[in-house]
């Protein structure tokens, strides 16, 4: 992975180890054909659920790993930045 | 209705665009305002002109026109005015809406027409390969400014402003949930409305001035965003370098064209024809609708 | 005189009598811009349709003239705009789009002396070829030009049908001479016009380019329930974007074939004189006018001299010309260029036919007097 890789991995687990386990069981989808492996979901998760991982199916090589999910808060702010519809938290729950 | 995928052609996808690129974020923002307007597919048209923005509509599971480079707004113009009760979007980029589209943007704004912009600014020409913008930041290197962009750039707010836009805002990629809410509101203005969406563009503008990746670039435009109450306190020469993000100017009493049209032209014509001959003088003077807002 | 107040006859301009035309022919979109000498088709415009509930506009220029009513045909509106040559250079961009995304439009062109500001109220015949090839890529284009003041009527109705029937941009050239001057003109009962429709409201999927050569494409406008995408790039079948070359082949030759499937249909040109004629005239637009009475006196002579007047430029009536080459060996060009239409001659007549040209570009139109001299001269 290239430096701005590793280092979003670096803010994430550093942000994890400031948080604790959320008590919700948020689900999150993600759709691997269509993520580009950019890390702006790992950037702005504020709990360090997310990291980036090699990925070789991936035409770009990196992919999303959801790494920590009981981390996750549900705040929708990975799936709302996502440029590429490639990850989404309880949708199936909420798309009523 | 969070279902915005409702409003999107999966069948295009994966997008076209770099990883981590801003427009994909405008994207979902307007295809969940769309969602949360609950607007019926058929009575959208996604217009766009030519840029990586333009390649927008394709993914939108509307009825979507692609047409030339900075004309979108003419072709808008005349939808608009054929089917008023339509939603008429029209994406642009900088390039494509304040270079080569700028005589259309300035009387889209003069006419107040009903037609909804949302202005993507990455400040560079992006699909072409990375030249520089009326929108690229000054000193900033670009393929055609290898020495550092001299020129000053729009501030696109208040050029609209001038022109007589009744719908002004701006809003950040970092700021997705007030970039949906500002969008949904444009939407819901009569006349015509911009939002300029600061976007980045780390692969062509970023990469040749220290920031090549989504994250710091996106971090970049963060740190030049401040509200409209910091930005009135600075300096011109600070504000130079901020975007003041939020709704900047609403003027709700200004008529939109097409019912300005279809309200005073269309029955004076008929009126004039009852009139014979000097039919058209007879009926100019009878014209009781108030244009420029006064009450 | 009973007759005549029966008859719809009037004394209009002939800017006015293609307004007049365009309306009879379903026209409820005008988008224009000013500029001399058509300006009077959209200042007529302006207050004919919005007394019908329909669009006008005066855009900011022509780019954005041809650009709103190719929006508006694509919203359902049969389109015209009236332009001169700067307006017709600006709009060349998106007339290509018209043709690519296959959109019925009608664009008047009323020539006047160029290049550049030229002769202003001057007439010339001189953007012929910018008509044929003036956007850019291999396109097909139909391109008419009526001479007489009740052809200035029909063949602007025909130029509605044409781009209704085969959903392709028509160029109207008209001559500044005949688009000012005020003709009588009798006006036929709109009932009797033939006008076509051609626009679908149901397709069985959204594969809206995929059709056989010399169809149509299935395509509806905006609005009707699918969610269709139109664009100025090259498109597949389904009408998103395509750069697949086998696509691109395909849909190039689809494009062209559904014009150069229909000849028939589209090439129309009077004749006057032909049957026994040895020295073919070939002209139109006013020209075509002086050079009627020229045949006429060289008849007198006993010169047996015809007048093939095309109404049809662009598809060039090859064909036509060519059959007629069969018999008649000397054919002289009239046209007020400097050399257009003489070339697409020589290229149509074979080596056997004697070729000559009567050509001028100083803003005066030809009088029958210098056609018949030219006539004399073979």
């Amino acid at each position: 992975m290239e430096k701005h890789e590793i280092n979003a991995n670096k803010e994430a687990l550093n942000k994890r180890s400031k948080k604790k386990p959320s008590t919700k069981n948020n689900i999150i989808k993600t759709v691997p054909e269509y993520c580009k492996g950019c890390g702006l979901c790992v950037d702005i998760c504020p709990t360090g659920t997310l990291l980036l991982g090699d990925a070789i199916e991936n035409k770009f090589g990196v992919s999303i790993v959801v790494d920590a999910p009981d981390y996750c808060i549900g705040c929708k702010m990975c799936e709302m930045r996502c440029p590429d519809f490639a990850i989404f938290v309880n949708y199936e729950k909420e798309k009523v | 209705m969070r279902d915005y995928e409702k409003y999107i052609r999966y069948r295009t996808f994966p997008s076209p665009w770099c990883p981590g690129c801003g427009i994909g974020v405008t994207l979902k923002a307007i295809a969940t305002a769309f969602a949360e307007l609950d607007l019926d597919p058929d009575d959208i048209v996604a217009v766009s002109g030519i840029g990586c923005s333009g390649r927008m509509p394709t993914f939108f599971n509307t009825n979507t026109l692609h047409t030339t480079h900075g004309r979108a707004l003419t072709f808008a113009t005349g939808i608009k005015l054929a089917r008023p009760d339509k939603n008429v979007i029209v994406i642009s980029g900088d390039g494509d809406s304040s270079a080569i589209g700028g005589n259309h943007l300035i009387h889209a704004a003069r006419r107040n027409i009903g037609i909804k912009m949302i202005l993507i600014n990455n400040g560079i020409y992006g699909m072409t390969g990375g030249q520089v913008s009326p929108l690229t930041p000054q000193k900033f290197v670009t393929e055609t400014t290898p020495f550092g962009n001299i020129e000053p750039k729009f501030n696109i707010a208040d050029l609209l402003m001038g022109a007589g836009a009744t719908f002004v805002a701006r809003e950040t990629v970092n700021r997705m949930k007030p970039l949906k809410d500002v969008i949904k509101k444009s939407f819901l203005h009569k006349g015509f409305s911009v939002v300029e969406v600061i976007s980045n563009c780390h692969v062509n503008l970023g990469r040749r001035n220290k920031m090549k990746d989504p994250i710091s670039m996106t971090k970049w435009i963060a740190g030049r965003t401040v509200t409209k109450t910091q930005y009135d306190k600075m300096t011109p020469e600070e504000q130079d370098h901020k975007y003041p993000v939020g709704l900047i100017h609403e003027n709700t009493s200004r008529l939109e064209y097409s019912e300005l049209y279809y309200k005073h032209i269309v029955p004076a014509a008929q009126e004039a024809a009852k009139k014979g001959p000097g039919g058209a003088a007879f009926a100019a003077q009878k014209n009781t609708i108030t244009y420029r807002g006064s009450k | 005189m009973e007759d005549t107040k029966k008859k719809n006859r009037k004394v209009l301009q002939g800017n006015i009598i293609v307004a007049e035309a365009a309306i009879a022919a379903g026209c409820d979109f005008f988008a224009g811009y000013p500029i001399t000498p058509s300006s009077e088709v959209a200042q007529h415009m302006s207050k004919e349709l919005p007394k019908r509930g329909y669009d006008f506009i005066q855009m900011e220029d022509e780019i954005a003239s041809l650009g709103a009513c190719i929006g508006a045909s694509l919203a359902g509106k049969k389109v015209l705009t009236a332009t001169s040559g700067p307006g017709f250079s600006l709009m060349q961009e998106h007339l290509g789009m018209g043709v690519m995304a296959e959109i019925p439009l009608v664009i008047v062109n009323v020539m006047r002396g160029g290049p550049s500001t030229g002769l202003p109220t001057k007439p010339a015949q001189a953007d012929i070829m910018q008509a044929r090839w003036g956007t850019h890529g291999d396109h097909p284009i139909i391109v008419l030009y009526p001479a007489f003041s009740n052809e200035l009527f029909c063949e602007t109705i025909r130029a509605f049908n044409l781009a209704e029937k085969f959903w392709t941009p028509v160029i109207i050239l008209l001559d500044e001479v005949t688009a000012k001057a005020h003709e009588d003109i009798e006006l036929p009962d709109t009932k009797d016009l033939e006008i076509y429709n051609g626009k679908t409201k149901e397709i069985k999927d959204l594969n809206i380019y995929d059709r056989n050569i010399g169809e149509n494409p299935p395509r509806v406008d905006f609005f009707q329930g699918y969610p269709i995408h139109i664009d100025g790039l090259e498109h597949d079948a389904h009408g998103w974007p395509s750069s697949d070359p086998e696509n691109a082949d395909k849909m190039q030759k689809l494009r062209m074939q559904k014009i150069y499937h229909f000849l028939d249909e589209i090439i129309k040109f009077n004749e006057y004189y032909m049957e026994d004629a040895e020295i073919m005239v070939f002209s139109f637009g006013v020209s075509a006018r002086a050079a009627l009475p020229a045949v006429e006196e060289a008849r007198e002579l006993g010169i047996k001299a015809g007048l093939f007047q095309a109404l049809t430029i662009w598809p060039f009536p090859k064909r036509e010309l060519r059959e007629r080459f069969k018999k008649i060996k000397k054919v002289l060009v009239v046209e007020l260029n400097m050399g257009q239409i003489k070339y697409e001659m020589e290229r149509v007549a074979s080596d056997d036919v004697e070729k000559k040209s009567l050509l001028r570009a100083n803003g005066i139109p030809f009088t029958p007097k210098e056609i018949l001299e030219k006539i004399k001269e073979f």
